[in-house]
């Protein structure tokens, strides 16, 4: 039985035809430096206004961390022709919903109308850009909004705070070295003047890029864009630069202590390239083939069979400076956090010097395929690809050549990058501990 | 050319732009066209109903397999059930485990199983074998002792994790106290019930809840009507038919008076405040639409009433909800929630309980009932986008009992709510005067405020439980002073303790020897006093010392990591307190030493003693040994508590000394246990030189 098994998944294997549907947009600029992509699909009377700008928890100075999640709450607060208080209510009341979210890297606002409502969603995000009202009111307001955000996702939450672990270590320069979310005492020493010249810094036309996706009429939507935008003037140009790290040439270890757990965890981190590159495609191989799925390495042995591990992951958390590989274990019963780190490292050590097998190699491909073909599957996630695209890796049509890359790492690509970057020495450890009461 | 056309566009654009009024909302255009297409269906012998939405715009498939049972109770087995759910998919009676996470992995493509569920999604090129594989793993299932006894042990690990989540405790003791823990809505999980579960109960768990007589099947994607449905009779037709399952169960009751059911969770930040009352609603109801767009306006999103009040006004949460669930199995529940900051967890109890009676005592506004409306066809329209949509609706009609034309007459329904209709069914279902508050949060800080709350003039009663919803006593954080105690008292106590005056009068010196460890690294550790204000304490790791601290009558010197300092007079004047062998025995009379109150020290009653602003001693009730010290610094902003704990006294000479000790500062823990203390030898002046 098992044989038959095999042999007809290898020939489906070979067969690869099947491709998700291409992607067809449009892209252009506008005078002030607006990027503007636009995306038509009539499946459903359903459209998408999005604006992704690019300015994220890493844009920031020192004694000043959190500025680029804060304002993604503070720009919900109204602008001069939408009243404070009824961003949401305007949304709702027509239909539509709307969210926001901010990595290290850049900000994303969008709202999903049915078809009708396009004009306002446009009109909306343009209000936002050109005039939205910052004063002492609503930052006090959404002061205490993400104080409870914090409270909520990370200081009350069990493992809230892994990431904060891990970043403090991997970096000692890079801004990544901080919460995304910011230090609260950062927030609340910040004065109005400083929250409004970041506005005026961050958010203007030239710094970011506007989707339209869904049932749409591209010459209308066309016009209305440049009769929304095109008014909002563009502004000098923006310089950035960040910190270079030096190489991490020696393991360390911290510890971590999270008063919201039981089980301790074990985290271990290397850092990776950013944005684009293409090892970093290839260490997103690595991460499947070590902790997706039942039969992946670290799972089938920490977890299945040896049953050392309550629960094992590898995650590439890729950022646009610089990556952060990160494999993580909570221990089974009595085993320690060592004997997990050794059993990470055996897995690891094989991969730097074996070639993976054949069949996992297609497992793999199939498995990127797959993801491939569901990144694709909702309109509202087309435009944040394709507005990620654009901005993060300078290519918006990568959202149809993506998997041509993954289809051409090999074998031997994934043993150099493992070599390249996953050395015990490139290492950093964290024990995630409970903390006890009177700590 | 493509430049002229740039610039004629702009020409254009610009002169629109004195066209465009942003100071008024934009007006929506005439409504879209919605098209509701029917999935198509075919029931087997064995009662499996199978819903199929044809879709190829993208190249995969998905199977749902649901199982519409009414609740199962697991009574003294709590957790079978869990567990035959993960022990479903790790292959079949004809496919080992490995063989088939192997095949699964290999196409890309996803298994998962629940207890009463099962699915699989892929690409289409590899649908028959997925569904094969599904089918048999839920059909042919691979109970081994071996995967059991993993499962229960990550089953209890995992509730171990949870042991302390605020969110998690709050809901277990809602739920217990709703429905009673003997409802199967009420059971919950614990190690100790998970442990007496065997393999034969989950195994018996499986056979009477997953049969085919209510299942429904739902494909969705890149598939073929015909095709599929001769593979899913191959593939089900042996998936034996069981005995339909009873509801039978003890209806719940709703309170007679509101009542704040209070958790105590030492470690909160935040407090979990769910505010809820029982139900009965169907969504055939008459009043199913009213009571959605009723929630709508309470507390359905960031636009509702509770959002508005407890977060953007507020600011007390990070979000404040409402929720009604409905069924056809009995009472379900509305609820209102947030997780708030502590300081405010009486105020919100206020705001939610007002926002409730609110909606029911007044008519809602025509604005507010407008925008639930067009929330609710928005939120139709946009779910269209999704093919399993369709596959959803169809599912609903047969299983909730609803007319064929329910999805179609949806958004006329919708329409059709009146304020009279919110009002109505606010009274009825939501109950602000029969509410059960549930509140898991760090009780010193916020019981003696929540004891207070009063709703329209009377006082809320508050009850005690544990986590795992058994009633208790109220949390004792301060215990009243006993007449005639003073600070003196509680020395002259100690003293008497540790081996009195006397005792104490004939130690002239100390040496104290002990070992611990930080992080790992072990420590060792030396203490040496005199009674002529010498003191010295050496802290060395493998040999080498890292920190010293010297004290020589009027001189000192403290160093550490290598680096030394000469302390002020300040600082020697306090070091010289402190060198002390017993420096109670000097501050008997000192008058600005206050006796605060009495506080738990690991469950033993202590008297709290401000020795300064900064420094607290805590001496035991009962025994009068001196368990704790605190030092609250201020560091960049920051307010830190150093802890010392001491523990384990035992006579050394004459006197009873703590020979362990525990420092602790921030998240850093040092334990010292002390191995060998000398009274009245082992000490030269050289020592402290």
């Amino acid at each position: 039985m098992k044989k038959t098994l095999f042999s007809i998944a290898s020939i489906l294997a070979l067969s690869f035809t099947a491709t998700a549907q291409e992607v067809e947009f449009e892209e252009y600029d506008l005078d002030n430096g607006l990027h503007v992509i636009l995306h038509q699909d009539n499946t459903a009377p359903v459209v998408t206004t999005a604006v992704m700008y690019h300015v994220g928890g890493k844009d920031r100075e020192d004694g000043r961390t959190g500025f680029a999640h804060f304002f993604e709450h503070l720009l919900f607060e109204g602008t001069e022709n939408i009243e404070k208080g009824k961003w949401f209510e305007i949304v709702s009341s027509n239909g539509g919903t709307n969210n926001a979210n901010t990595s290290q890297d850049r900000t994303y606002y969008y709202e999903v109308f049915p078809s009708n409502n396009l004009e306002l969603g446009l009109w909306m995000e343009s209000e936002r850009m050109l005039h939205p009202i910052i004063k002492q009111e609503g930052v006090d307001t959404q002061n205490e909004v993400v104080k409870e955000e914090r409270r909520l996702r990370y200081d009350n939450s069990p493992y809230g705070q892994f990431l904060f672990a891990i970043s403090e270590q991997l970096f000692d320069e890079h801004p990544y070295k901080d919460p995304n979310v910011g230090y609260m005492e950062d927030l609340d020493a910040a004065s109005l003047e400083e929250f409004q010249s970041y506005f005026d810094k961050y958010y203007k036309p030239s710094n970011a890029a506007l989707v339209v996706a869904g049932a749409i009429d591209v010459a209308e939507t066309k016009k209305m864009i440049q009769d929304y935008f095109g008014p909002i003037p563009s502004g000098p140009a923006l310089e950035r630069s960040y910190p270079k790290e030096a190489p991490i040439t020696e393991s360390k270890r911290s510890q971590f202590y999270d008063s919201n757990i039981q089980v301790p965890a074990i985290l271990t981190a290397y850092r990776t390239p950013g944005y684009g590159s293409r090892d970093a495609y290839v260490l997103n191989m690595i991460s499947s083939y070590l902790s997706d799925g039942k039969s992946s390495k670290l799972y089938k042995k920490m977890v299945d069979e040896e049953k050392k591990a309550l629960q094992i992951g590898a995650i590439n958390l890729e950022q646009e400076d610089y990556g952060m590989y990160i494999i993580f274990g909570l221990p089974l019963g009595e085993t320690s956090l060592e004997i997990l780190v050794d059993g990470m490292e055996e897995e690891i050590n094989k991969l730097r010097n074996t070639l993976i097998s054949e069949s996992d190699y297609e497992k793999l491909q199939n498995k990127a395929e797959t993801n491939f073909v569901n990144s694709n599957s909702s309109v509202e996630g087309i435009a944040n690809t394709l507005a990620r695209d654009y901005m993060l890796y300078d290519d918006t049509n990568l959202i149809n050549t993506e998997i041509d890359i993954y289809r051409s790492i090999t074998r031997e690509e994934i043993k150099e990058v493992a070599n390249k970057y996953l050395k015990p020495n490139q290492r950093v450890e964290v024990e995630y501990l409970p903390k006890k009461e009177e700590q | 050319m493509k430049k002229i056309f740039f610039s004629l566009l702009l020409i254009c654009s610009l002169g629109a732009v004195a066209q465009v009024d942003r100071s008024t909302q934009p007006k929506a255009g005439p409504a879209p066209e919605i098209n509701l297409s029917k999935p198509q269906t075919f029931t087997l012998k064995n009662g499996l109903k199978v819903i199929v939405v044809e879709n190829h715009k993208l190249p995969r498939v998905s199977y749902t397999l649901t199982l519409d049972n009414p609740p199962i109770a697991e009574n003294d087995k709590v957790g079978a059930a869990s567990i035959s759910g993960a022990l479903l998919g790790k292959g079949s009676t004809s496919i080992s485990k490995d063989d088939y996470n192997e095949e699964v992995d290999y196409m890309g493509a996803r298994v998962s199983f629940g207890p009463q569920y099962a699915s699989a999604s892929g690409l289409s090129q590899y649908s028959d074998r997925i569904l094969e594989l599904l089918a048999d793993a839920a059909i042919n299932p691979n109970f081994t002792q071996e995967e059991f006894e993993k499962e229960q042990t990550i089953l209890i690990e995992g509730l171990k994790t949870n042991e302390k989540s605020v969110e998690a405790a709050a809901g277990t003791v809602s739920r217990a106290l709703l429905y009673g823990k003997n409802h199967p809505k009420g059971e919950f999980e614990t190690p100790e019930a998970v442990k007496k579960v065997t393999l034969a109960d989950a195994k018996a768990f499986y056979n009477k809840a997953f049969i085919p007589n209510n299942a429904y099947l739902v494909v969705v994607g890149d598939v073929n009507f015909k095709d599929i449905k001769k593979e899913v009779s191959k593939n089900f037709k042996d998936w034996k038919k069981g005995t339909d399952l009873s509801n039978d169960f003890k209806a719940p009751e709703n309170l007679t008076a509101t009542e704040i059911d209070f958790v105590d969770m030492p470690n909160a930040v935040q407090s979990q405040v769910i505010v809820e009352n029982l139900v009965d609603l169907k969504m055939s109801d008459t009043d199913y639409f009213p009571v959605l767009m009723a929630n709508q306006i309470l507390g359905g999103g960031g636009e509702g009433r509770l959002f508005l009040n407890l977060r953007e006004d507020k600011g007390y949460t990070y979000g404040a909800y409402s929720n009604i669930s409905d069924s056809k199995y009995g009472k379900t529940s509305f609820s209102a929630s947030a997780s708030v900051r502590n300081m405010v967890t009486d105020s919100s109890v206020v705001a939610f309980l007002e926002e409730i009676d609110n909606i029911r005592q007044e008519p809602v506004s025509q604005k507010d009932l407008k925008n639930a409306k067009a929330k609710y066809i928005g939120s139709f329209v946009r779910s269209l986008e999704q093919p399993s949509t369709v596959a959803r609706f169809a599912l609903n009609i047969e299983t909730e009992n609803l007319p064929e034309d329910f999805y179609q007459n949806y958004l006329s329904k919708i329409n059709a709510v009146t304020i009279q209709d919110v009002q109505r069914v606010a009274k009825k279902y939501f109950l602000s005067d029969n509410a059960r508050i549930i509140i898991a949060g760090k009780g010193s800080e916020v019981l003696d405020n929540l004891e207070k709350v009063q709703f329209k003039g009377k006082t809320i009663p508050v009850k005690y439980y544990d986590k795992e919803a058994n009633p208790v006593e109220k949390p004792e954080y301060e215990v009243a002073m006993p007449e005639g105690v003073t600070a003196a008292t509680v020395f002259s106590n100690y003293i008497k303790a540790i081996g009195g005056k006397e005792a104490i009068a004939n130690v002239n010196s100390i040496v104290m020897m002990g070992e611990g460890s930080v992080q790992g690294t072990p420590l060792k550790l030396t203490i040496k006093k005199t009674t002529k204000d010498q003191f010295l304490q050496e802290i060395s790791v493998m040999g080498n010392v890292t920190s010293k601290q010297v004290l020589n009558g009027d001189t000192a010197s403290i160093s550490a990591q290598g680096q030394t300092m000469t302390p002020s007079e300040e600082q020697i004047t306090e070091l010289k307190k402190e060198s002390a062998i017993v420096p109670e025995l000097n501050m008997m009379n000192n008058a600005s030493i206050k006796l605060e109150k009495i506080e738990k020290v690991d469950g033993e009653n202590a008297y709290v003693i401000a020795l300064t602003d900064t420094k607290k001693a805590f001496y035991a009730t009962e025994s009068g040994l001196k368990l704790k010290e605190e030092t609250t610094q201020e560091m960049q902003g920051q307010t830190f508590v150093q802890t010392v704990i001491y523990d384990d006294y035992k006579p050394a000479g004459a006197i009873l000394v703590p020979y362990k000790l525990s420092q602790s500062m921030g998240p850093q823990n040092i334990e010292f246990t002390f191995t060998e203390i000398k009274v009245n030898e082992g000490v030269s002046d050289a020592d402290f030189q």
